[in-house]
């Protein structure tokens, strides 16, 4: 079943992409760039708004889940990612997308980050990475820096901060890139590739948070990023070079598509009992495959 | 207590002595010989070790519960023997294999009053003997016990080569064990009258387990997606579904968590794709955030939650009836949703398939309650009832032309909206687990806030008016009118066939399988004209009892209240009712 508004030669516009509904941000808060960057990829890879399925988990960015054209999803918090999963596995007609905090993707939901990156399901995700749990009024995230003094943190966190590059390189990730939300072009060129690449493709964003993180504004960030094509020679193939570039997240921190495998195989061609290998082929999509199914032959084991 | 017809054997032995193998041959075996038979099986939570048992009752037409007392206990190890001994009755016989078993003083009087034979056979000693191996003194055993039934071997023989088709050398050595079982001098044990069905067709019954119904009935109704995490006793669903996903072309995934388990089933769901998901309540309680996302998303959402007792881990391998309320109130906010509780192979495999058509016409959560006593167990029946035609109310071609956004979560008479996939057309809506307008924009304005609160409601109206009012079994004119659920119906049935046997009591039981929301009309009038009104459940406190309550002021002054882990056998209902004047 195709969109029965659409034909082959639609296309999409900005326009699709945008909402009624009011954005209800603070002034200056890294999501506008985050938006406006994915809805720019959209539109270039030609993606309809009627094929999008955007999946939100609860928190400032999950907000935005009405401010933004295309089918939405507004889940639960940290568990944007096994709902898009889950979609993605139904239709592989729909591109989705899923966003995230910090706070949710790598507090309560990381066990769901694992495990989506292990079996390489073919969704982009998008981390919004602004150090703190803003919605909730800016308590520490797994990524807050240890020193820094947050709301119910009076002293600083103690714990010490969790990497998510070097944490996503070392579970053979297939595609992981990293951004920054003062940079829109640079940002919707990363999320074009995201979207290409077939698997799991996990974009940090470094996201400006000019309520609760005053400490890496846009211009910090600013000041310290460069992309990993300036550097000569740099083989984004390489998972140990990648790990080595991703490490500086102080002084000079490198975005850009630090590792991809470009024979990625997503999880959905790895059903062995579709995909081919075992001598069946299914090419239907998922969701287009419910009827009446006759178990008789299925019977006859119980006899 | 002995039942006319009624005759029960049970293996017993370590866990992984094989006491399972030897359980599912027989019971195999009886069937293809043209009795009735329902097996059940107790093992402790661990791999190696521990007592295990398979219970067979057999009898001359359909029954689908245990007796609490077998006639022969066959006995694998030591500690089975101490274990399971006082579950023979009188006159009844132990077969074992346990070289130099010692019974205690307690143990000599208990044998001596209930005249109970004991006789040893030195199966290893003889397999050895035969040329054979350790293991294969089970066959020895099954030989045995086949000799208890006055079956011909010629039929047990078959079954050996069916079971070894892949391992051909080592047919004609377990021929040879068997036959020495069989002929193997058993002349004091005292032998079942049995009565062979005169039918021809008995070959053609199936013998398989709730879950198994379960997984056909979800295939049937065209479930294309399963997801679970391991969790007895609703594991052996993944294990089917995995063990066929080649014939059904499904997807058949084990993911990392409950948490994550629900929320797939959500995003599949909502693209379309029939979804499944199973667990235990532990698992479940892990969903339930997700349950209540399904109340404000509107997304059809359907969960096997197969009980146990708790809480904590509880008992992990044993039954109970105890998570209704779990069910019924699981997730935070106010919401539509329907409870449907499952008791035998018929029930499970129709009750699948009704399931994904409610979830799908009223776009909320379905939860189908088993229990292990319902998952687990080995019930026969003659074939599966007939399918329930899908019905998916989603919107398709031209019924999607004149669709906008603001049409999803438009508030209708029956609080049920349009529902149509992503992809389909260009009518793009948020699903939206904040409040929200009719097309799924966040809202925090009272007015429609409200208005959507009730919306959401107001469908467990309309669906009430939809589901099946309990049913009645049994007498018209009871002495004791029982009310229960699941697998108490199983037990109840049995009991009300042997009662009638007895022509004493005359009893009625109503079971409700479509718990919630509650139908009452039907149960209502019951009351009134009940002698005696007893609520009869597999839990502490009364759950079902607890809520019709609430709904209709009937008060149960009797209850029958099992929760030791163990499901309602035939004697405790049938002491119960003998016991009152």
């Amino acid at each position: 079943m195709a969109c029965i508004n659409c034909n082959s030669t639609t296309s999409p516009t900005m326009k699709d992409f945008q909402s009624k509904n009011i954005f209800t941000w603070c002034t200056n808060c890294g999501n506008y760039g985050i938006h406006t960057a994915i809805r720019r990829a959209l539109v270039s890879k030609k993606i309809l708004a009627c094929n999008t399925l955007t999946c939100f988990d609860i928190g400032c960015n999950g907000n935005g889940s009405d401010k933004i054209g295309g089918y939405n999803f507004h889940g639960l918090h940290g568990r944007a990612i096994p709902l898009a999963v889950g979609a993605e596995m139904a239709n592989r007609n729909v591109t989705v997308i899923a966003f995230g905090g910090d706070g949710g993707t790598l507090g309560e939901g990381i066990g769901h980050l694992v495990h989506a990156v292990r079996g390489n399901y073919n969704i982009t995700f998008v981390l919004h990475n602004n150090l703190n749990y803003g919605l909730t009024t800016g308590q520490a995230s797994a990524t807050t820096k240890k020193s820094m003094k947050m709301n119910c943190s009076p002293d600083g966190t103690n714990s010490e901060l969790l990497h998510p590059l070097k944490f996503v390189l070392s579970l053979e990730s297939t595609f992981v890139a990293r951004s920054f939300s003062g940079d829109v072009k640079h940002m919707s060129k990363v999320f074009e590739q995201a979207l290409d690449h077939k698997g799991f493709s996990f974009v940090e964003i470094l996201q400006s948070c000019p309520t609760y993180n005053k400490e890496t504004p846009h211009e910090w960030y600013m000041d310290r990023v460069y992309d990993v094509g300036t550097i000569d020679g740099y083989d984004s193939s390489n998972r140990e070079l990648a790990l080595k570039t991703a490490q500086d997240q102080e002084e000079k921190i490198a975005i850009g598509v630090l590792y991809q495998d470009k024979n990625s195989i997503p999880q959905i061609d790895r059903q062995m009992n579709r995909n081919g290998q075992m001598g069946i082929k299914i090419e239907t999509e998922v969701y287009e495959e419910t009827r009446q199914y006759d178990i008789s032959k299925l019977l006859e084991k119980f006899r | 207590m002995n039942f006319k017809n009624r005759f029960v054997v049970k293996v017993v032995g370590e866990s992984g002595q094989g006491v399972n193998s030897i359980g599912e041959v027989l019971a195999k075996a009886l069937k293809d010989n043209g009795l009735y038979i329902f097996g059940y099986r107790e093992y402790p939570s661990l791999i190696k070790g521990g007592d295990a048992s398979y219970q067979i009752d057999i009898d001359n037409i359909e029954i689908k519960s245990s007796s609490s007392h077998c006639d022969v206990l066959m006995c694998l190890s030591r500690s089975s023997f101490k274990k399971y001994l006082r579950s023979v009755r009188e006159n009844g016989s132990i077969i074992n294999s346990v070289v130099s078993l010692l019974l205690t003083p307690e143990e000599e009087s208990f044998v001596k009053e209930n005249k109970i034979n004991i006789e040893f056979i030195p199966a290893k000693d003889i397999a050895i003997e035969l040329g054979g191996k350790r293991i294969m003194s089970n066959t020895i055993m099954l030989g045995a016990i086949w000799q208890i039934f006055g079956l011909e071997i010629r039929k047990m023989e078959d079954n050996i080569r069916e079971i070894f088709s892949k391992k051909p050398d080592v047919v004609d050595i377990n021929l040879k064990c068997l036959n020495a079982g069989f002929n193997y001098d058993l002349s004091k044990l005292i032998r079942p009258k049995l009565e062979i069905r005169q039918t021809e067709n008995f070959k053609d019954d199936l013998l398989l387990t709730g879950n198994h119904a379960i997984s056909l009935g979800a295939i049937a109704a065209g479930v294309r997606v399963f997801y679970s995490y391991p969790m007895t006793p609703s594991s052996s669903i993944l294990t089917y579904l995995s063990s066929v996903y080649h014939e059904t072309g499904m997807i058949v995934k084990q993911i990392e968590d409950e948490i994550s388990v629900a929320n797939m089933a959500i995003g599949s769901m909502h693209m379309g794709a029939r979804t499944l998901i199973a667990t235990s309540g532990g698992g479940f309680d892990l969903m339930t955030e997700a349950v209540s996302l399904t109340g404000i998303t509107e997304t059809p959402f359907v969960c096997v939650l197969a009980q146990r007792p708790g809480p904590g881990t509880g008992l992990p391998t044993w039954t109970a009836a105890s998570d209704l309320n779990l069910a019924i109130y699981s997730g935070h906010g106010e919401y539509a949703k329907c409870v449907i509780a499952a008791h035998d192979i018929a029930s499970c495999y129709t009750v699948t398939q009704q399931a994904f058509n409610i979830a799908e016409k009223y776009q909320i959560p379905v939860i189908i309650l088993t229990e292990k006593q319902i998952a687990e167990s080995i019930f026969q029946v003659d074939r599966m009832p007939q399918d329930i035609p899908i019905e998916r109310h989603i919107l398709e071609g031209e019924e999607l032309e004149k669709i906008t956004s603001l049409d999803r979560y438009k508030n209708t008479e029956s609080g049920v909206s349009p529902r149509w996939l992503p992809g389909s057309c260009d009518a793009v809506f948020d699903a939206n687990s904040d409040e929200h307008l009719s097309d799924g924009s966040l809202t925090e304005d009272a007015v429609p806030a409200k208005e959507m609160y009730e919306k959401r409601i107001r469908k467990e109206e309309y669906l009430l008016k939809d589901l099946p009012e309990p049913e009645i079994f049994g007498s018209e004119d009871p002495d004791i009118s029982f009310v229960g659920w699941g697998s108490v119906k199983n037990t109840m049935l049995d009991v009300m066939n042997i009662l009638n046997e007895r022509e004493k009591k005359k009893v009625a039981y109503l079971h409700y399988e479509y718990i919630y929301p509650l139908r009452t009309e039907v149960f209502q009038s019951y009351a009134k004209n009940a002698k005696k009104l007893v609520l009869i459940e597999n839990n502490a406190t009364g759950q079902l009892g607890n809520l019709i309550t609430s709904k209709t002021g009937v008060l149960f002054k009797n209850k029958l209240l099992k929760f030791d882990g163990r499901a309602f056998f035939l004697e405790d209902i049938i002491e119960y009712i003998e016991s009152e004047e």
